[in-house]
């Protein structure tokens, strides 16, 4: 096997970025599992968002912190959908607030969390690019 | 929920972050020291938690309680992972990973404050 060997993308700042998607993936999942089981009905869409969003960040902190070949497939996905997300989701809550009587971590581009939500994903993607 | 102790706890994690963020700058790995602080930050949130439940449990004042108890259960959660995951890196970024965990710690005993007093 004569296949190049990556920099792995849990080492160095990488371990930065892990920690901070860690703290987002725990928040976000803590979030939606008490909206969900306390009141789905209240904002359906903003809560199941919530939840998608939960997913995404687990997926992404799992990805980023194994740093193998595939993981580094995985990263990219999760990390390309969470880009999606809150630019989608950001403008939409902008333009249809009346969609979201509650906000995600998504709402206004992640405007709740400092804009980090806005800014992990570009700075991931760079990550991954520089790794490899 | 507001008193001298959590004032205490913003305090720890506001030196704990400056502290990290000395080492990061001087390219220094995260040391037995900046290590036992960590886990000292993460020890106070757990005495944090139980005085916080013990609080709720003595009043009939409207907060989310379920936030409530979320948030303290699960903040130690964040110093204990990231001295686990910042005491084995070999470079300076196990300090940005305590970094990160400094600041944020501040944060949530805010956020904590606020759903104590209904926000």
């Amino acid at each position: 096997m004569s296949e190049h060997v990556k920099a792995r993308t849990n080492q160095g700042f990488g371990r930065v970025l892990v920690v901070v998607y860690a703290i987002f993936a725990v928040g976000a999942t803590a979030r939606s599992v008490i909206q969900i089981t306390r009141r789905l009905d209240e904002a359906p869409v903003a809560y199941l968002l919530s939840a998608f969003a939960a997913v995404v960040y687990i997926v992404a902190t799992i990805a980023l912190a194994r740093g193998n070949r595939t993981s580094r497939k995985v990263a990219y996905v999760a990390i390309g959908i969470e880009m999606a997300g809150v630019i989608v989701i950001g403008a939409l809550s902008l333009l249809v607030p009346d969609a979201f009587p509650r906000a995600t971590v998504w709402s206004t581009f992640g405007s709740g969390y400092l804009f980090i939500p806005l800014i992990l994903p570009p700075l991931a993607l760079w990550w991954l690019r520089r790794t490899e | 929920m507001t008193g001298p102790f959590s004032t205490a706890t913003i305090i720890v994690g506001l030196l704990l972050a400056v502290w990290a963020l000395v080492y990061l700058v001087m390219n220094k790995r995260v040391d037995r020291y900046l290590q036992i602080a960590t886990l000292g930050l993460a020890v106070m949130f757990v005495v944090l938690a139980v005085g916080g439940i013990v609080q709720m449990m003595g009043t009939d004042k409207e907060l989310a309680r379920a936030e409530f108890v979320g948030y303290l259960l699960l903040s130690p959660l964040i110093p204990v992972g990231g001295w686990w995951w910042a005491k084995n890196d070999e470079t300076r970024w196990g300090a940005g990973v305590l970094l990160v965990v400094g600041l944020v710690m501040p944060v949530l005993v805010v956020r904590i404050q606020q759903v104590w007093a209904g926000v």
